[in-house]
């Protein structure tokens, strides 16, 4: 596949999600369900994404594992199919998509800005753990931004007048019960994915553990997700929005562990000649 | 009740508070480790043996902890992580080492980077010698695959071959070998001196082709003189533009030698220059191999732990948020009222 095919596949899902981002806000306005157009838009960003991913693929001979760029696509595919997939099979998870529309926007612009050059895969980094250390992590940011979202649309909730704030959340103890659910599964996801990290760490460059940029924040992930679960025990009378608040600190914590650390860095993750 | 000084000591040791700031204090000291030159990165032993004392209390006092498998399975799990890595600090072993071609490996020549308190170090009782050695390249220096021959006396006394790769180690008596990306040029050298007496060993050049424009090295003589060495090829060893392999070369090639406060000869292989206290002949190019040592007899085990804590969140989850576990949580919750009204 072409550079400018793909590009026009990204430019497409990006146009998808502008599109669900416009419909939840309207939806939200008007207080008409809307769920099923957000849902086809996320569907087809979803096929867009994976066509650009196999398409790049095929030309550079590697998955999307390295550069900005890379985990921008790959993540904006694996974001959009894990919400669809969430929402659909849950309906009070749906208020998630309020937050996650334009945050999916948000990166496929962001995408659309990074360079596209690709950057060979270091022969030591390619291995089966590689593969588990990746997608794990992918559920994990998935599984966290869903919780997100109903956080941000709980705390939203209390801040809106009754009949909007009603229709935002409209079963509010379901919707309580599934955040945490879904928290506690991105922190089963991210356990999983710093200790598959680790061994795939100690055959790619020799160290489990180096204290590199990108393992300590993911470390420091880790010590605020289990936090924030730790704490909704110890302070049992904590206020409902501050467990909500938490829960966001916690995403935007992930997030730029993600997307900021990486490339901020000389870490090994980037591989050594 | 009565209850001993011990038990309320590892009630208060126990407080999910104190989880709390443990795993705040880790995760600042990490942050501040990497960061500051000020704060060492040891430092997170602090809050981790903070952590793993709050655990062992709390499995010691915390019913609840103990009466969910899931929660218990994870707990133990975590703390033998713990244990484990405490282990592995203790009996760790981390170095680095070249080896030329056709040389032996010689445990003087590593060096140490990480050495546990208990470690017994065991390198002297390892044998073996580096064979060829082939590195693939792709244009503009993109890294392939890496095969290094050693041939090493197995158990049963006879010499045996190992290929060392990328995804390969090579492991003697539970310490791991592995190639890197550090590997260049070895010149061989044959010395004699004024007396006749005779000497040959390899010098090792500045990593290739990291360093490919700076082949030049110094090197002391056993007479005592420092002369300057330099690999000058007659043609480009590698075009950067198609793919290649670095190996052993019969690419024509000569050594500046220059001792100090003296001037530039240019030799090629098998010629011989006259330096103070004695002649230096040069006798082969070849190429050494620098490996990563490590010994970690407890890493299997770390892996087996995290997966059983990760297993244990696993259960924890199912009992918690799966349908049906409602109903389950609402009569263990009886059932653990009815026993603390018994007690």
């Amino acid at each position: 596949m072409q550079p400018a095919l793909e590009r026009e596949l990204i430019v497409s899902g990006v146009v998808l999600l502008a599109l669900a981002t416009l419909v939840e806000v309207t939806a939200l306005v008007r207080r008409r369900p809307s769920f099923v157009v957000t849902a086809a838009c996320f569907a087809g960003a979803t096929g867009f994404f994976l066509a650009a991913i196999v398409g790049r693929w095929v030309r550079e001979s590697q998955g999307p594992f390295l550069t900005l760029y890379d985990i921008l696509l790959s993540n904006g595919f694996s974001l959009a199919l894990l919400l669809l997939l969430i929402t659909s099979l849950s309906a009070p998870v749906r208020a998630t998509l309020l937050v996650a529309s334009p945050l999916l926007l948000m990166m496929g612009i962001w995408l659309l800005d990074a360079p596209a050059t690709a950057v060979p895969l270091p022969a030591t980094f390619d291995n089966y753990w590689l593969w588990a250390h990746v997608v794990s992590g992918k559920i994990f940011l998935g599984f966290c931004l869903a919780a997100t979202g109903i956080a941000v649309a709980m705390l939203l909730r209390g801040l809106i007048k009754a009949p909007r704030a009603s229709y935002l959340v409209p079963e509010p103890e379901r919707a309580e019960q599934a955040l945490w659910a879904l928290f506690f599964i991105a922190f089963i996801c991210h356990s999983f994915m710093l200790v598959a990290g680790s061994v795939w760490a100690h055959s790619a460059w020799g160290k489990y553990w180096s204290w590199d940029p990108l393992e300590t924040w993911t470390l420091v992930t880790w010590l605020i997700l289990g936090g924030v679960l730790h704490a909704r025990v110890a302070f049992k009378k904590m206020p409902a929005g501050l467990g909500h608040a938490l829960v966001v600190a916690a995403f935007a914590v992930a997030f730029l562990t993600f997307f900021g650390v990486p490339f901020f860095s000389i870490a090994p993750h980037k591989g050594l000649m | 009740m009565y209850e001993s000084a011990m038990i309320r000591t590892a009630k208060k040791l126990a407080s999910l508070r104190l989880t709390l700031v443990g795993m705040l204090m880790l995760a600042v000291l990490a942050v501040l480790g990497v960061r500051s030159d000020a704060v060492s990165i040891d430092m997170t032993t602090i809050p981790l043996v903070l952590l793993a004392m709050n655990l062992v209390a709390a499995l010691m006092t915390n019913r609840t902890l103990r009466t969910q498998a899931g929660l218990l399975v994870f707990h133990v799990g975590l703390l033998m992580v713990f244990g484990l890595i405490g282990l592995s600090v203790l009996t760790r072993f981390d170095g680095h080492v070249e080896v030329a071609q056709g040389a032996g490996f010689e445990p003087a020549a590593v060096t140490t980077t990480a050495n546990g308190w208990l470690h017994d170090n065991r390198l002297d009782g390892i044998e073996f010698y580096q064979s060829d050695i082939r590195v693939d390249y792709l244009p503009r220096l993109v890294r392939q695959e890496t095969r290094s021959t050693v041939e090493y006396r197995g158990a049963d006394g006879a010499m045996h071959r190992a290929t060392i790769g990328d995804k390969v180690g090579f492991e003697v008596d539970g310490y791991r070998f592995l190639a890197t990306f550090n590997k260049g040029f070895a010149l061989l050298l044959h010395w004699q001196d004024d007396t006749g007496a005779e000497a040959i060993g390899a010098v090792n050049f500045l990593s290739f082709p990291r360093h490919d424009w700076n082949q030049v090295t110094t090197w002391t003589t056993p007479a005592g003189q420092e002369v300057e060495l330099e690999i000058d090829f007659d043609e480009p060893y590698f075009n950067d533009d198609s793919a290649w392999t670095l190996k052993a070369t019969d690419v024509p090639y000569r050594v500046n030698v220059t001792p100090t406060d003296r001037a530039t000869v240019a030799v090629r292989e098998g010629d011989a220059v006259r330096v103070d206290g004695g002649t230096l002949r040069v006798a082969d190019l070849r190429l050494w191999m620098g490996y990563r040592i490590d010994y970690l007899p407890f890493l299997p085990w770390m892996l087996v732990a995290a997966m059983l804590a990760i297993a244990g969140l696993a259960i924890h989850f199912a009992s918690r948020y799966l349908p049906g576990a409602a109903t389950a949580r609402t009569l263990t919750d009886a059932e653990g009222g009815a026993h603390a009204a018994r007690a």
